[in-house]
Protein backbone atom coordinates (compact mmCIF):
# COMPACT_ATOMS: atom_id res chain seq x y z
CA UNK A 1 0.00 0.00 0.00
CA UNK A 2 1.24 3.38 -1.00
CA UNK A 3 1.69 6.43 1.84
CA UNK A 4 0.21 9.50 1.37
CA UNK A 5 1.66 10.99 3.95
CA UNK A 6 5.46 9.68 5.27
CA UNK A 7 7.34 11.16 7.58
CA UNK A 8 10.87 10.82 9.16
CA UNK A 9 12.68 12.25 12.18
CA UNK A 10 10.75 14.74 11.76
CA UNK A 11 11.28 17.31 14.55
CA UNK A 12 9.84 21.25 14.55
CA UNK A 13 10.91 23.56 17.77
CA UNK A 14 10.36 27.29 19.26
CA UNK A 15 13.54 28.12 20.63
CA UNK A 16 14.15 25.36 23.78
CA UNK A 17 10.83 24.01 22.94
CA UNK A 18 10.34 20.86 21.33
CA UNK A 19 6.77 21.05 19.75
CA UNK A 20 7.14 17.93 17.99
CA UNK A 21 9.99 15.90 18.15
CA UNK A 22 11.55 13.30 16.05
CA UNK A 23 8.95 11.70 14.69
CA UNK A 24 7.77 8.75 12.53
CA UNK A 25 4.51 8.11 10.82
CA UNK A 26 2.75 6.92 7.79
CA UNK A 27 -1.13 7.74 6.62
CA UNK A 28 -2.20 5.42 4.08
CA UNK A 29 -4.48 6.18 1.64
CA UNK A 30 -8.57 4.96 2.54
CA UNK A 31 -7.84 6.43 6.08
CA UNK A 32 -9.53 8.18 8.51
CA UNK A 33 -6.64 8.89 11.33
CA UNK A 34 -7.43 10.23 14.54
CA UNK A 35 -4.69 12.28 15.69
CA UNK A 36 -5.20 13.05 19.20
CA UNK A 37 -3.56 14.54 22.07
CA UNK A 38 -3.62 17.39 25.03
CA UNK A 39 -3.51 21.00 24.10
CA UNK A 40 -0.02 21.88 23.49
CA UNK A 41 0.74 18.10 22.86
CA UNK A 42 1.95 19.15 19.41
CA UNK A 43 -0.78 18.37 16.84
CA UNK A 44 -1.57 21.85 15.57
CA UNK A 45 2.41 22.17 14.77
CA UNK A 46 2.37 18.44 13.02
CA UNK A 47 -0.85 19.22 10.81
CA UNK A 48 1.31 22.98 9.69
CA UNK A 49 3.86 20.86 8.95
CA UNK A 50 1.43 18.46 6.78
CA UNK A 51 -0.02 21.27 5.23
CA UNK A 52 3.63 23.11 4.42
CA UNK A 53 2.20 25.74 6.50
CA UNK A 54 5.59 25.79 8.58
CA UNK A 55 9.04 24.51 7.93
CA UNK A 56 10.69 21.67 9.80
CA UNK A 57 13.39 19.09 10.47
CA UNK A 58 13.57 15.36 9.06
CA UNK A 59 12.01 14.07 5.87
CA UNK A 60 8.47 14.90 5.29
CA UNK A 61 6.81 13.68 2.33
CA UNK A 62 3.43 14.33 1.39
CA UNK A 63 1.92 13.03 -1.91
CA UNK A 64 5.51 12.38 -2.97
CA UNK A 65 5.51 16.67 -2.45
CA UNK A 66 7.78 18.48 0.18
CA UNK A 67 4.88 20.17 1.89
CA UNK A 68 6.46 23.74 2.70
CA UNK A 69 8.44 24.58 -0.23
CA UNK A 70 5.56 22.71 -3.55
CA UNK A 71 2.93 24.26 -0.93
CA UNK A 72 0.74 25.39 -4.33
CA UNK A 73 0.97 21.96 -6.38
CA UNK A 74 -0.17 20.35 -2.65
CA UNK A 75 -2.89 22.63 -2.15
CA UNK A 76 -4.49 21.38 -5.30
CA UNK A 77 -5.04 18.09 -3.95
CA UNK A 78 -5.20 19.06 -0.16
CA UNK A 79 -8.11 20.76 1.45
CA UNK A 80 -7.92 21.63 4.91
CA UNK A 81 -10.62 23.24 7.85
CA UNK A 82 -8.84 24.55 10.98
CA UNK A 83 -10.52 26.06 14.07
CA UNK A 84 -8.85 29.19 13.45
CA UNK A 85 -9.24 28.99 9.31
CA UNK A 86 -12.15 31.69 9.06
CA UNK A 87 -13.82 32.34 6.02
CA UNK A 88 -13.75 36.08 5.45
CA UNK A 89 -16.50 37.90 7.17
CA UNK A 90 -16.56 40.22 4.00
CA UNK A 91 -16.64 37.83 1.50
CA UNK A 92 -20.07 36.99 -0.03
CA UNK A 93 -21.09 33.25 -0.40
CA UNK A 94 -21.32 33.92 -4.28
CA UNK A 95 -18.15 35.78 -4.05
CA UNK A 96 -16.59 32.77 -2.38
CA UNK A 97 -17.48 30.10 -4.71
CA UNK A 98 -16.09 32.65 -7.61
CA UNK A 99 -13.15 32.73 -6.03
CA UNK A 100 -12.19 29.26 -5.30
CA UNK A 101 -14.07 28.01 -8.84
CA UNK A 102 -11.11 30.12 -10.16
CA UNK A 103 -8.41 29.22 -8.04
CA UNK A 104 -9.46 25.61 -7.34
CA UNK A 105 -8.51 22.98 -10.36
CA UNK A 106 -10.61 20.70 -8.78
CA UNK A 107 -13.35 22.64 -7.21
CA UNK A 108 -16.81 21.63 -8.73
CA UNK A 109 -19.11 24.54 -8.26
CA UNK A 110 -22.23 22.72 -9.00
CA UNK A 111 -21.26 20.21 -6.20
CA UNK A 112 -20.73 23.19 -3.98
CA UNK A 113 -24.26 24.76 -4.70
CA UNK A 114 -25.59 21.33 -4.34
CA UNK A 115 -24.37 20.81 -0.74
CA UNK A 116 -25.33 24.55 0.00
CA UNK A 117 -29.02 24.01 -0.79
CA UNK A 118 -29.35 21.30 1.39
CA UNK A 119 -28.38 24.15 4.15
CA UNK A 120 -29.80 27.48 5.14
CA UNK A 121 -26.85 29.33 3.59
CA UNK A 122 -28.08 31.77 0.91
CA UNK A 123 -25.66 32.36 -2.33
CA UNK A 124 -26.33 36.13 -1.64
CA UNK A 125 -25.56 36.31 2.34
CA UNK A 126 -22.10 37.56 3.59
CA UNK A 127 -20.18 35.75 5.64
CA UNK A 128 -20.29 38.12 8.52
CA UNK A 129 -24.17 37.22 8.46
CA UNK A 130 -24.28 33.82 9.14
CA UNK A 131 -24.11 31.96 12.01
CA UNK A 132 -20.34 30.11 13.40
CA UNK A 133 -22.92 26.78 12.35
CA UNK A 134 -23.55 28.11 9.20
CA UNK A 135 -20.34 29.31 8.48
CA UNK A 136 -18.78 26.05 9.30
CA UNK A 137 -21.20 24.48 6.75
CA UNK A 138 -20.40 26.38 3.88
CA UNK A 139 -16.83 26.00 4.85
CA UNK A 140 -17.50 22.02 4.33
CA UNK A 141 -19.93 22.32 1.48
CA UNK A 142 -16.68 23.98 -0.30
CA UNK A 143 -14.10 21.33 1.05
CA UNK A 144 -16.34 18.34 0.09
CA UNK A 145 -16.70 20.31 -3.09
CA UNK A 146 -12.99 19.86 -3.79
CA UNK A 147 -11.74 16.29 -5.41
CA UNK A 148 -8.90 16.39 -2.97
CA UNK A 149 -6.81 13.44 -1.69
CA UNK A 150 -6.05 14.21 1.44
CA UNK A 151 -8.68 16.34 3.81
CA UNK A 152 -7.15 17.65 7.00
CA UNK A 153 -9.66 18.66 10.19
CA UNK A 154 -8.16 20.75 12.87
CA UNK A 155 -10.58 21.12 15.79
CA UNK A 156 -13.05 21.55 12.75
CA UNK A 157 -16.72 21.69 14.78
CA UNK A 158 -15.08 23.23 17.74
CA UNK A 159 -17.72 26.03 19.39
CA UNK A 160 -20.45 24.53 17.35
CA UNK A 161 -23.83 23.05 19.27
CA UNK A 162 -24.32 19.17 19.29
CA UNK A 163 -26.75 18.79 16.60
CA UNK A 164 -24.05 20.63 13.90
CA UNK A 165 -20.96 18.43 15.16
CA UNK A 166 -23.24 15.30 14.41
CA UNK A 167 -24.24 16.49 11.04
CA UNK A 168 -20.89 17.56 10.02
CA UNK A 169 -19.31 14.00 10.87
CA UNK A 170 -22.36 12.07 9.15
CA UNK A 171 -22.42 13.99 5.83
CA UNK A 172 -18.50 13.52 5.65
CA UNK A 173 -19.05 9.91 6.08
CA UNK A 174 -21.95 10.08 3.64
CA UNK A 175 -21.13 12.22 1.22
CA UNK A 176 -17.50 12.65 0.80
CA UNK A 177 -15.09 9.42 2.71
CA UNK A 178 -14.61 6.72 0.18
CA UNK A 179 -11.62 4.57 -0.86
CA UNK A 180 -9.83 6.87 -2.77
CA UNK A 181 -9.96 9.78 0.27
CA UNK A 182 -7.87 10.36 2.94
CA UNK A 183 -8.74 12.10 5.95
CA UNK A 184 -6.74 13.20 9.39
CA UNK A 185 -8.71 14.58 12.07
CA UNK A 186 -7.57 16.09 15.31
CA UNK A 187 -10.14 16.99 17.88
CA UNK A 188 -10.69 17.10 21.77
CA UNK A 189 -13.62 15.21 21.97
CA UNK A 190 -12.55 12.04 20.98
CA UNK A 191 -16.08 10.01 21.73
CA UNK A 192 -17.50 11.82 18.91
CA UNK A 193 -15.27 10.93 16.43
CA UNK A 194 -14.13 7.62 17.85
CA UNK A 195 -16.65 5.41 15.62
CA UNK A 196 -15.96 7.13 12.37
CA UNK A 197 -12.13 6.91 12.86
CA UNK A 198 -9.64 3.14 11.07
CA UNK A 199 -6.64 4.51 12.57
CA UNK A 200 -5.50 6.73 15.63
CA UNK A 201 -2.35 8.43 16.80
CA UNK A 202 -1.67 9.39 20.26
CA UNK A 203 0.70 12.66 20.61
CA UNK A 204 2.07 14.46 23.98
CA UNK A 205 5.04 16.45 24.34
CA UNK A 206 5.51 16.38 20.76
CA UNK A 207 5.99 12.27 19.99
CA UNK A 208 4.04 9.78 19.43
CA UNK A 209 2.23 7.01 22.17
CA UNK A 210 0.50 5.47 19.99
CA UNK A 211 0.24 4.52 16.44
CA UNK A 212 -2.44 1.65 15.34
CA UNK A 213 -5.74 0.65 13.89
CA UNK A 214 -8.48 1.35 15.53
CA UNK A 215 -9.70 -2.83 14.92
CA UNK A 216 -5.98 -3.92 16.19
CA UNK A 217 -6.36 -2.19 19.67
CA UNK A 218 -8.54 -4.40 20.74
CA UNK A 219 -6.10 -7.02 20.35
CA UNK A 220 -3.38 -4.85 22.39
CA UNK A 221 -5.37 -3.33 24.98
CA UNK A 222 -7.56 -4.57 27.82
CA UNK A 223 -10.00 -3.24 30.22
CA UNK A 224 -10.33 -5.43 33.25
CA UNK A 225 -12.82 -4.38 36.28
CA UNK A 226 -12.57 -6.40 39.20
CA UNK A 227 -11.81 -6.46 43.01
CA UNK A 228 -10.78 -7.89 46.33
CA UNK A 229 -8.25 -10.68 45.61
CA UNK A 230 -8.95 -10.61 41.71
CA UNK A 231 -7.49 -7.15 41.92
CA UNK A 232 -4.08 -7.93 43.99
CA UNK A 233 -3.31 -10.87 41.56
CA UNK A 234 -4.40 -8.25 38.44
CA UNK A 235 -2.15 -5.35 40.24
CA UNK A 236 0.72 -8.14 39.54
CA UNK A 237 0.12 -8.42 35.67
CA UNK A 238 1.18 -4.85 35.85
CA UNK A 239 -1.48 -2.48 34.22
CA UNK A 240 -0.61 0.85 32.76
CA UNK A 241 -3.33 2.17 34.45
CA UNK A 242 -5.84 2.03 37.36
CA UNK A 243 -8.43 4.03 38.58
CA UNK A 244 -11.22 3.51 41.35
CA UNK A 245 -15.23 2.62 39.90
CA UNK A 246 -17.99 1.75 41.63
CA UNK A 247 -15.55 0.50 44.53
CA UNK A 248 -13.82 -1.67 42.20
CA UNK A 249 -10.21 -1.09 39.84
CA UNK A 250 -10.94 -0.50 36.66
CA UNK A 251 -6.92 -1.76 35.53
CA UNK A 252 -5.70 -0.55 31.75
CA UNK A 253 -3.62 -3.70 30.29
CA UNK A 254 -1.32 -3.33 27.52
CA UNK A 255 0.01 -6.32 25.68
CA UNK A 256 -1.62 -8.62 28.06
CA UNK A 257 -3.89 -11.42 26.48
CA UNK A 258 -7.33 -12.05 27.57
CA UNK A 259 -6.45 -15.27 28.04
CA UNK A 260 -4.16 -13.86 31.08
CA UNK A 261 -6.97 -12.21 32.75
CA UNK A 262 -9.57 -14.88 32.06
CA UNK A 263 -11.34 -15.15 35.88
CA UNK A 264 -10.07 -11.72 37.15
CA UNK A 265 -13.20 -9.91 36.54
CA UNK A 266 -15.08 -8.15 34.00
CA UNK A 267 -13.10 -8.17 30.61
CA UNK A 268 -13.97 -5.07 27.79
CA UNK A 269 -12.41 -3.30 25.09
CA UNK A 270 -11.16 0.21 26.77
CA UNK A 271 -12.71 3.30 24.82
CA UNK A 272 -10.23 5.84 23.17
CA UNK A 273 -10.41 8.21 26.05
CA UNK A 274 -10.06 6.06 28.95
CA UNK A 275 -6.86 4.51 26.62
CA UNK A 276 -5.92 8.24 25.91
CA UNK A 277 -6.18 9.26 29.57
CA UNK A 278 -4.04 5.91 30.54
CA UNK A 279 -1.45 6.86 27.61
CA UNK A 280 -0.87 10.29 28.58
CA UNK A 281 -0.36 9.69 32.45
CA UNK A 282 2.04 6.77 31.68
CA UNK A 283 3.81 8.59 29.24
CA UNK A 284 4.33 11.79 32.39
CA UNK A 285 5.17 9.24 34.98
CA UNK B 1 -4.45 30.75 -15.56
CA UNK B 2 -5.33 34.05 -16.79
CA UNK B 3 -7.95 33.59 -14.58
CA UNK B 4 -6.20 32.57 -11.44
CA UNK B 5 -4.49 36.25 -11.40
CA UNK B 6 -7.81 37.67 -12.65
CA UNK B 7 -9.18 36.14 -9.20
CA UNK B 8 -6.79 37.30 -6.55
CA UNK B 9 -7.16 40.84 -7.96
CA UNK B 10 -11.05 40.62 -8.15
CA UNK B 11 -10.82 39.44 -4.67
CA UNK B 12 -8.64 42.59 -3.82
CA UNK B 13 -11.72 44.76 -5.44
CA UNK B 14 -14.74 43.15 -3.10
CA UNK B 15 -12.60 43.27 0.06
CA UNK B 16 -11.84 46.73 -0.76
CA UNK B 17 -14.74 48.64 -1.81
CA UNK B 18 -12.61 52.03 -1.11
CA UNK B 19 -10.68 51.20 -4.05
CA UNK B 20 -14.17 52.66 -6.40
CA UNK B 21 -15.58 54.48 -3.69
CA UNK B 22 -13.29 57.14 -3.06
CA UNK B 23 -12.85 57.78 -7.11
CA UNK B 24 -16.67 58.11 -7.07
CA UNK B 25 -16.64 60.32 -3.99
CA UNK B 26 -14.35 62.67 -5.31
CA UNK B 27 -15.81 62.48 -8.86
CA UNK B 28 -19.40 63.38 -7.40
CA UNK B 29 -17.57 65.96 -5.58
CA UNK B 30 -16.26 68.08 -8.17
CA UNK B 31 -19.70 67.76 -10.38
CA UNK B 32 -21.33 68.92 -7.13
CA UNK B 33 -18.69 71.78 -6.79
CA UNK B 34 -19.28 72.71 -10.93
CA UNK B 35 -22.68 72.44 -10.26
CA UNK B 36 -22.41 75.09 -7.41
CA UNK B 37 -20.19 77.24 -9.18
CA UNK B 38 -22.28 77.59 -12.08
CA UNK B 39 -25.65 78.31 -10.09
CA UNK B 40 -23.10 80.63 -8.09
CA UNK B 41 -21.99 82.19 -11.34
CA UNK B 42 -25.61 83.00 -12.57
CA UNK B 43 -26.44 86.14 -9.98
CA UNK B 44 -23.54 87.91 -12.15
CA UNK B 45 -25.67 87.67 -14.94
CA UNK B 46 -24.24 90.80 -16.32
CA UNK B 47 -20.68 89.84 -15.84
CA UNK B 48 -21.32 86.65 -17.82
CA UNK B 49 -22.72 88.05 -20.57
CA UNK B 50 -19.66 89.97 -20.78
CA UNK B 51 -17.46 86.94 -20.04
CA UNK B 52 -19.11 84.44 -22.36
CA UNK B 53 -18.95 87.50 -25.44
CA UNK B 54 -15.73 87.96 -24.20
CA UNK B 55 -14.75 84.25 -24.80
CA UNK B 56 -16.46 83.77 -28.09
CA UNK B 57 -15.27 86.85 -29.68
CA UNK B 58 -11.89 88.00 -28.24
CA UNK B 59 -10.05 85.35 -26.90
CA UNK B 60 -8.64 82.67 -29.15
CA UNK B 61 -8.83 78.83 -29.35
CA UNK B 62 -5.30 78.87 -27.20
CA UNK B 63 -6.97 80.58 -24.69
CA UNK B 64 -10.00 78.70 -24.42
CA UNK B 65 -7.40 75.73 -24.51
CA UNK B 66 -5.60 77.09 -21.54
CA UNK B 67 -8.29 77.97 -19.05
CA UNK B 68 -10.62 74.22 -19.59
CA UNK B 69 -7.00 72.70 -19.24
CA UNK B 70 -6.25 74.32 -15.74
CA UNK B 71 -9.77 73.20 -15.03
CA UNK B 72 -9.10 69.56 -15.75
CA UNK B 73 -6.06 69.46 -14.27
CA UNK B 74 -7.51 70.98 -10.75
CA UNK B 75 -9.86 67.68 -10.70
CA UNK B 76 -7.21 65.56 -11.96
CA UNK B 77 -4.99 66.58 -9.18
CA UNK B 78 -7.56 66.04 -6.86
CA UNK B 79 -8.20 62.41 -7.67
CA UNK B 80 -3.86 62.17 -7.43
CA UNK B 81 -4.23 62.91 -3.92
CA UNK B 82 -7.58 60.58 -3.21
CA UNK B 83 -5.94 58.06 -4.93
CA UNK B 84 -2.87 58.69 -3.11
CA UNK B 85 -4.40 58.51 0.41
CA UNK B 86 -6.52 55.57 -0.93
CA UNK B 87 -3.21 53.42 -1.95
CA UNK B 88 -1.58 54.15 1.04
CA UNK B 89 -4.65 52.89 3.20
CA UNK B 90 -4.87 49.95 1.08
CA UNK B 91 -1.43 48.43 1.10
CA UNK B 92 -1.09 49.19 5.03
CA UNK B 93 -4.28 46.86 5.41
CA UNK B 94 -3.88 44.09 2.48
CA UNK B 95 -1.64 41.83 4.35
CA UNK B 96 -2.73 42.94 7.88
CA UNK B 97 -6.63 42.48 7.78
CA UNK B 98 -6.29 38.48 6.57
CA UNK B 99 -4.47 37.81 9.98
CA UNK B 100 -6.59 40.49 11.88
CA UNK B 101 -9.77 38.40 11.02
CA UNK B 102 -7.87 35.11 11.28
CA UNK B 103 -8.68 34.66 7.07
CA UNK B 104 -5.27 33.90 6.62
CA UNK B 105 -5.30 30.43 6.59
CA UNK B 106 -8.47 29.95 4.73
CA UNK B 107 -6.69 31.61 2.53
CA UNK B 108 -3.32 29.44 2.63
CA UNK B 109 -5.66 26.62 1.97
CA UNK B 110 -5.97 27.42 -1.49
CA UNK B 111 -3.82 26.73 -3.86
CA UNK B 112 -1.86 30.20 -4.74
CA UNK B 113 1.61 30.67 -3.33
CA UNK B 114 2.78 33.45 -1.26
CA UNK B 115 4.14 35.12 -3.72
CA UNK B 116 1.53 35.04 -6.16
CA UNK B 117 -0.48 36.83 -3.23
CA UNK B 118 1.76 39.37 -2.10
CA UNK B 119 2.18 40.28 -5.77
CA UNK B 120 -1.69 40.36 -6.30
CA UNK B 121 -1.89 43.19 -4.44
CA UNK B 122 0.96 45.24 -5.69
CA UNK B 123 -0.42 44.89 -8.72
CA UNK B 124 -3.76 46.39 -7.49
CA UNK B 125 -2.13 49.10 -5.91
CA UNK B 126 0.43 49.90 -9.02
CA UNK B 127 -2.18 49.09 -12.14
CA UNK B 128 -5.51 48.74 -10.87
CA UNK B 129 -6.21 51.74 -8.26
CA UNK B 130 -4.70 53.82 -10.92
CA UNK B 131 -6.86 52.20 -13.65
CA UNK B 132 -10.23 53.05 -11.92
CA UNK B 133 -8.95 56.69 -10.69
CA UNK B 134 -8.69 57.40 -14.52
CA UNK B 135 -11.86 55.93 -15.70
CA UNK B 136 -12.88 58.03 -12.50
CA UNK B 137 -11.41 61.23 -14.02
CA UNK B 138 -12.19 60.24 -17.92
CA UNK B 139 -16.00 60.02 -16.16
CA UNK B 140 -16.05 63.21 -14.16
CA UNK B 141 -14.19 65.13 -17.18
CA UNK B 142 -17.05 64.50 -19.62
CA UNK B 143 -20.04 64.77 -17.08
CA UNK B 144 -18.83 68.35 -16.22
CA UNK B 145 -18.40 69.22 -19.97
CA UNK B 146 -21.67 68.00 -20.71
CA UNK B 147 -23.36 70.08 -17.67
CA UNK B 148 -21.23 73.10 -18.57
CA UNK B 149 -21.79 73.26 -22.26
CA UNK B 150 -25.68 72.83 -21.23
CA UNK B 151 -25.74 75.97 -19.03
CA UNK B 152 -22.98 78.41 -21.54
CA UNK B 153 -26.02 77.10 -23.94
CA UNK B 154 -28.60 78.26 -21.70
CA UNK B 155 -26.76 81.74 -21.10
CA UNK B 156 -26.76 81.89 -24.99
CA UNK B 157 -23.32 80.99 -26.10
CA UNK B 158 -22.21 78.53 -28.08
CA UNK B 159 -21.32 75.48 -26.52
CA UNK B 160 -19.44 73.73 -29.44
CA UNK B 161 -17.39 76.85 -30.09
CA UNK B 162 -16.67 77.52 -26.73
CA UNK B 163 -16.29 73.99 -25.06
CA UNK B 164 -16.23 71.08 -27.34
CA UNK B 165 -14.24 73.07 -29.86
CA UNK B 166 -11.83 74.24 -27.14
CA UNK B 167 -11.53 71.36 -25.44
CA UNK B 168 -8.16 69.05 -25.09
CA UNK B 169 -9.61 66.13 -24.25
CA UNK B 170 -6.86 63.31 -25.31
CA UNK B 171 -4.27 65.23 -24.59
CA UNK B 172 -5.55 66.29 -20.94
CA UNK B 173 -6.40 62.44 -20.60
CA UNK B 174 -2.95 60.79 -21.76
CA UNK B 175 -1.16 63.35 -19.74
CA UNK B 176 -3.26 62.26 -16.35
CA UNK B 177 -2.42 58.68 -17.35
CA UNK B 178 1.19 58.93 -17.86
CA UNK B 179 1.61 61.14 -15.09
CA UNK B 180 -0.96 58.92 -12.49
CA UNK B 181 1.53 55.46 -13.79
CA UNK B 182 4.85 57.78 -13.49
CA UNK B 183 3.59 58.59 -10.20
CA UNK B 184 2.58 55.49 -9.17
CA UNK B 185 6.04 53.95 -10.32
CA UNK B 186 8.02 57.20 -8.45
CA UNK B 187 6.30 56.34 -5.47
CA UNK B 188 6.47 52.55 -5.49
CA UNK B 189 9.06 52.45 -2.77
CA UNK B 190 6.77 53.56 -0.16
CA UNK B 191 4.25 51.18 -1.57
CA UNK B 192 6.95 48.23 -0.59
CA UNK B 193 7.52 49.42 2.80
CA UNK B 194 3.59 49.87 3.53
CA UNK B 195 3.27 46.34 2.09
CA UNK B 196 5.86 45.16 4.12
CA UNK B 197 4.85 46.93 7.52
CA UNK B 198 1.54 45.53 6.43
CA UNK B 199 2.86 41.64 6.44
CA UNK B 200 4.97 42.31 9.49
CA UNK B 201 3.73 44.31 12.36
CA UNK B 202 1.01 42.84 14.72
CA UNK B 203 -0.70 46.00 15.01
CA UNK B 204 -1.12 49.51 14.59
CA UNK B 205 -0.03 49.59 11.01
CA UNK B 206 -0.84 52.84 10.15
CA UNK B 207 1.36 54.29 13.01
CA UNK B 208 4.09 51.74 12.32
CA UNK B 209 4.41 52.62 9.05
CA UNK B 210 5.08 56.44 9.92
CA UNK B 211 7.20 56.18 12.80
CA UNK B 212 10.11 55.11 11.58
CA UNK B 213 9.38 57.71 8.35
CA UNK B 214 8.91 60.34 11.58
CA UNK B 215 12.00 59.63 13.71
CA UNK B 216 14.40 57.98 11.65
CA UNK B 217 14.76 61.90 10.01
CA UNK B 218 14.61 63.15 13.64
CA UNK B 219 17.65 61.27 15.13
CA UNK B 220 19.78 62.23 11.52
CA UNK B 221 18.80 65.67 12.58
CA UNK B 222 20.06 65.63 16.41
CA UNK B 223 23.30 63.65 15.66
CA UNK B 224 24.06 63.62 12.31
CA UNK B 225 22.76 67.14 11.88
CA UNK B 226 21.80 66.33 8.67
CA UNK B 227 18.53 65.83 6.23
CA UNK B 228 19.50 62.50 4.11
CA UNK B 229 16.32 60.69 4.78
CA UNK B 230 14.42 63.24 5.03
CA UNK B 231 14.93 64.40 1.56
CA UNK B 232 14.72 61.27 0.31
CA UNK B 233 11.28 60.09 1.75
CA UNK B 234 9.64 63.17 2.34
CA UNK B 235 10.74 65.20 -0.55
CA UNK B 236 10.40 62.74 -2.93
CA UNK B 237 7.37 63.30 -4.26
CA UNK B 238 8.23 66.65 -5.96
CA UNK B 239 10.86 65.54 -7.16
CA UNK B 240 9.58 63.28 -9.80
CA UNK B 241 12.05 63.65 -13.35
CA UNK B 242 8.96 63.51 -15.56
CA UNK B 243 8.16 67.27 -16.79
CA UNK B 244 10.09 68.99 -18.53
CA UNK B 245 9.04 72.79 -17.08
CA UNK B 246 7.03 75.04 -18.82
CA UNK B 247 9.01 77.42 -21.09
CA UNK B 248 6.40 81.14 -19.36
CA UNK B 249 8.30 82.95 -22.66
CA UNK B 250 7.33 80.89 -24.82
CA UNK B 251 4.08 80.02 -23.60
CA UNK B 252 2.73 83.46 -23.46
CA UNK B 253 3.75 85.30 -26.93
CA UNK B 254 3.98 88.64 -26.07
CA UNK B 255 4.41 90.51 -29.66
CA UNK B 256 0.95 89.01 -30.52
CA UNK B 257 -0.53 89.38 -26.77
CA UNK B 258 -1.80 85.47 -26.82
CA UNK B 259 -1.05 82.48 -26.01
CA UNK B 260 1.18 80.75 -28.12
CA UNK B 261 -1.27 77.72 -29.50
CA UNK B 262 1.02 74.79 -29.54
CA UNK B 263 2.30 75.54 -26.04
CA UNK B 264 -1.37 74.77 -24.79
CA UNK B 265 -0.32 70.91 -24.20
CA UNK B 266 -0.15 69.18 -20.89
CA UNK B 267 1.60 65.72 -23.08
CA UNK B 268 4.16 68.19 -24.40
CA UNK B 269 5.83 69.00 -20.77
CA UNK B 270 6.08 65.40 -20.17
CA UNK B 271 9.51 64.34 -20.63
CA UNK B 272 9.35 60.15 -20.58
CA UNK B 273 13.01 59.80 -21.49
CA UNK B 274 13.89 62.14 -18.56
CA UNK B 275 11.78 59.39 -16.05
CA UNK B 276 12.89 56.11 -17.68
CA UNK B 277 16.21 57.02 -17.87
CA UNK B 278 16.50 58.72 -14.02
CA UNK B 279 18.69 56.67 -11.91
CA UNK B 280 16.68 57.26 -9.05
CA UNK B 281 13.13 56.43 -10.65
CA UNK B 282 15.02 52.83 -11.16
CA UNK B 283 16.59 53.00 -7.05
CA UNK B 284 12.88 53.12 -6.54
CA UNK B 285 11.32 50.07 -8.40
CA UNK B 286 14.61 48.23 -6.99
CA UNK B 287 13.44 49.35 -3.47
CA UNK B 288 9.85 48.65 -3.52
CA UNK B 289 11.32 45.15 -5.68
CA UNK B 290 13.22 44.35 -2.20
CA UNK B 291 10.41 45.57 0.18
CA UNK B 292 7.96 43.30 -1.59
CA UNK B 293 10.07 40.50 -1.32
CA UNK B 294 10.61 40.90 1.96
CA UNK B 295 6.92 41.15 2.42
CA UNK B 296 6.43 37.60 0.36
CA UNK B 297 9.04 35.85 2.94
CA UNK B 298 7.23 37.47 5.95
CA UNK B 299 3.65 35.92 4.60
CA UNK B 300 5.74 32.44 4.01
CA UNK B 301 7.66 32.14 7.29
CA UNK B 302 5.79 33.45 9.75
CA UNK B 303 3.79 30.80 11.74
CA UNK B 304 0.68 32.59 12.50
CA UNK B 305 -0.21 30.31 15.58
Amino acid sequence: MTSLVSARGVSKHFGDVRAVDNVDFDIEKGKILGLIGPNGAGKTTLLKAVLGLTDCEGDLSVLGLDPFRQRKKLMQNICFIADVAVLPRWIKVSQLLDYVQAIHPNFSRSRAEELLKQTKVKPGAKVKELSKGMVTQLHLSIIMAIDAKLLVLDEPTIGLDILFRKEFYANLLSDYFDEERTILITTHQVEEIENLLTDIMFINDGKILLDSPMDALGNSYVELMTSGEEAIKARGLRPIAETEMFGKSVMLFDGITRDHLEGLGEIRVPSVADLFVAKIKEARR
Amino acid sequence: MINHYLALVKRELWEHRSIWVTPAAIASIVTLGTLAALMFAGEFAQELDVAIFGAQNLAGDAERRAVLTAFFVGSSWLFLLGLSILTIFYALDSLYAERKDKSILFWRSMPVTDAETVISKLVTALIVIPAVAIVAIVATHIVNLIVTSLWVSMKGGDAGLLIWGSVPLFDNWFAAIAVIYCFAIWMSPFLGWFLFVSAYTKRAPLLMAFLPLILIPMVEGIFMRSAHFAEAVWGRGAKIPLFSGMDIEAFFDEDKMRVNEEMVSLLSTIDFGKFVTSVDTWIGIIVCGLLTTAAIYVRRFRDES
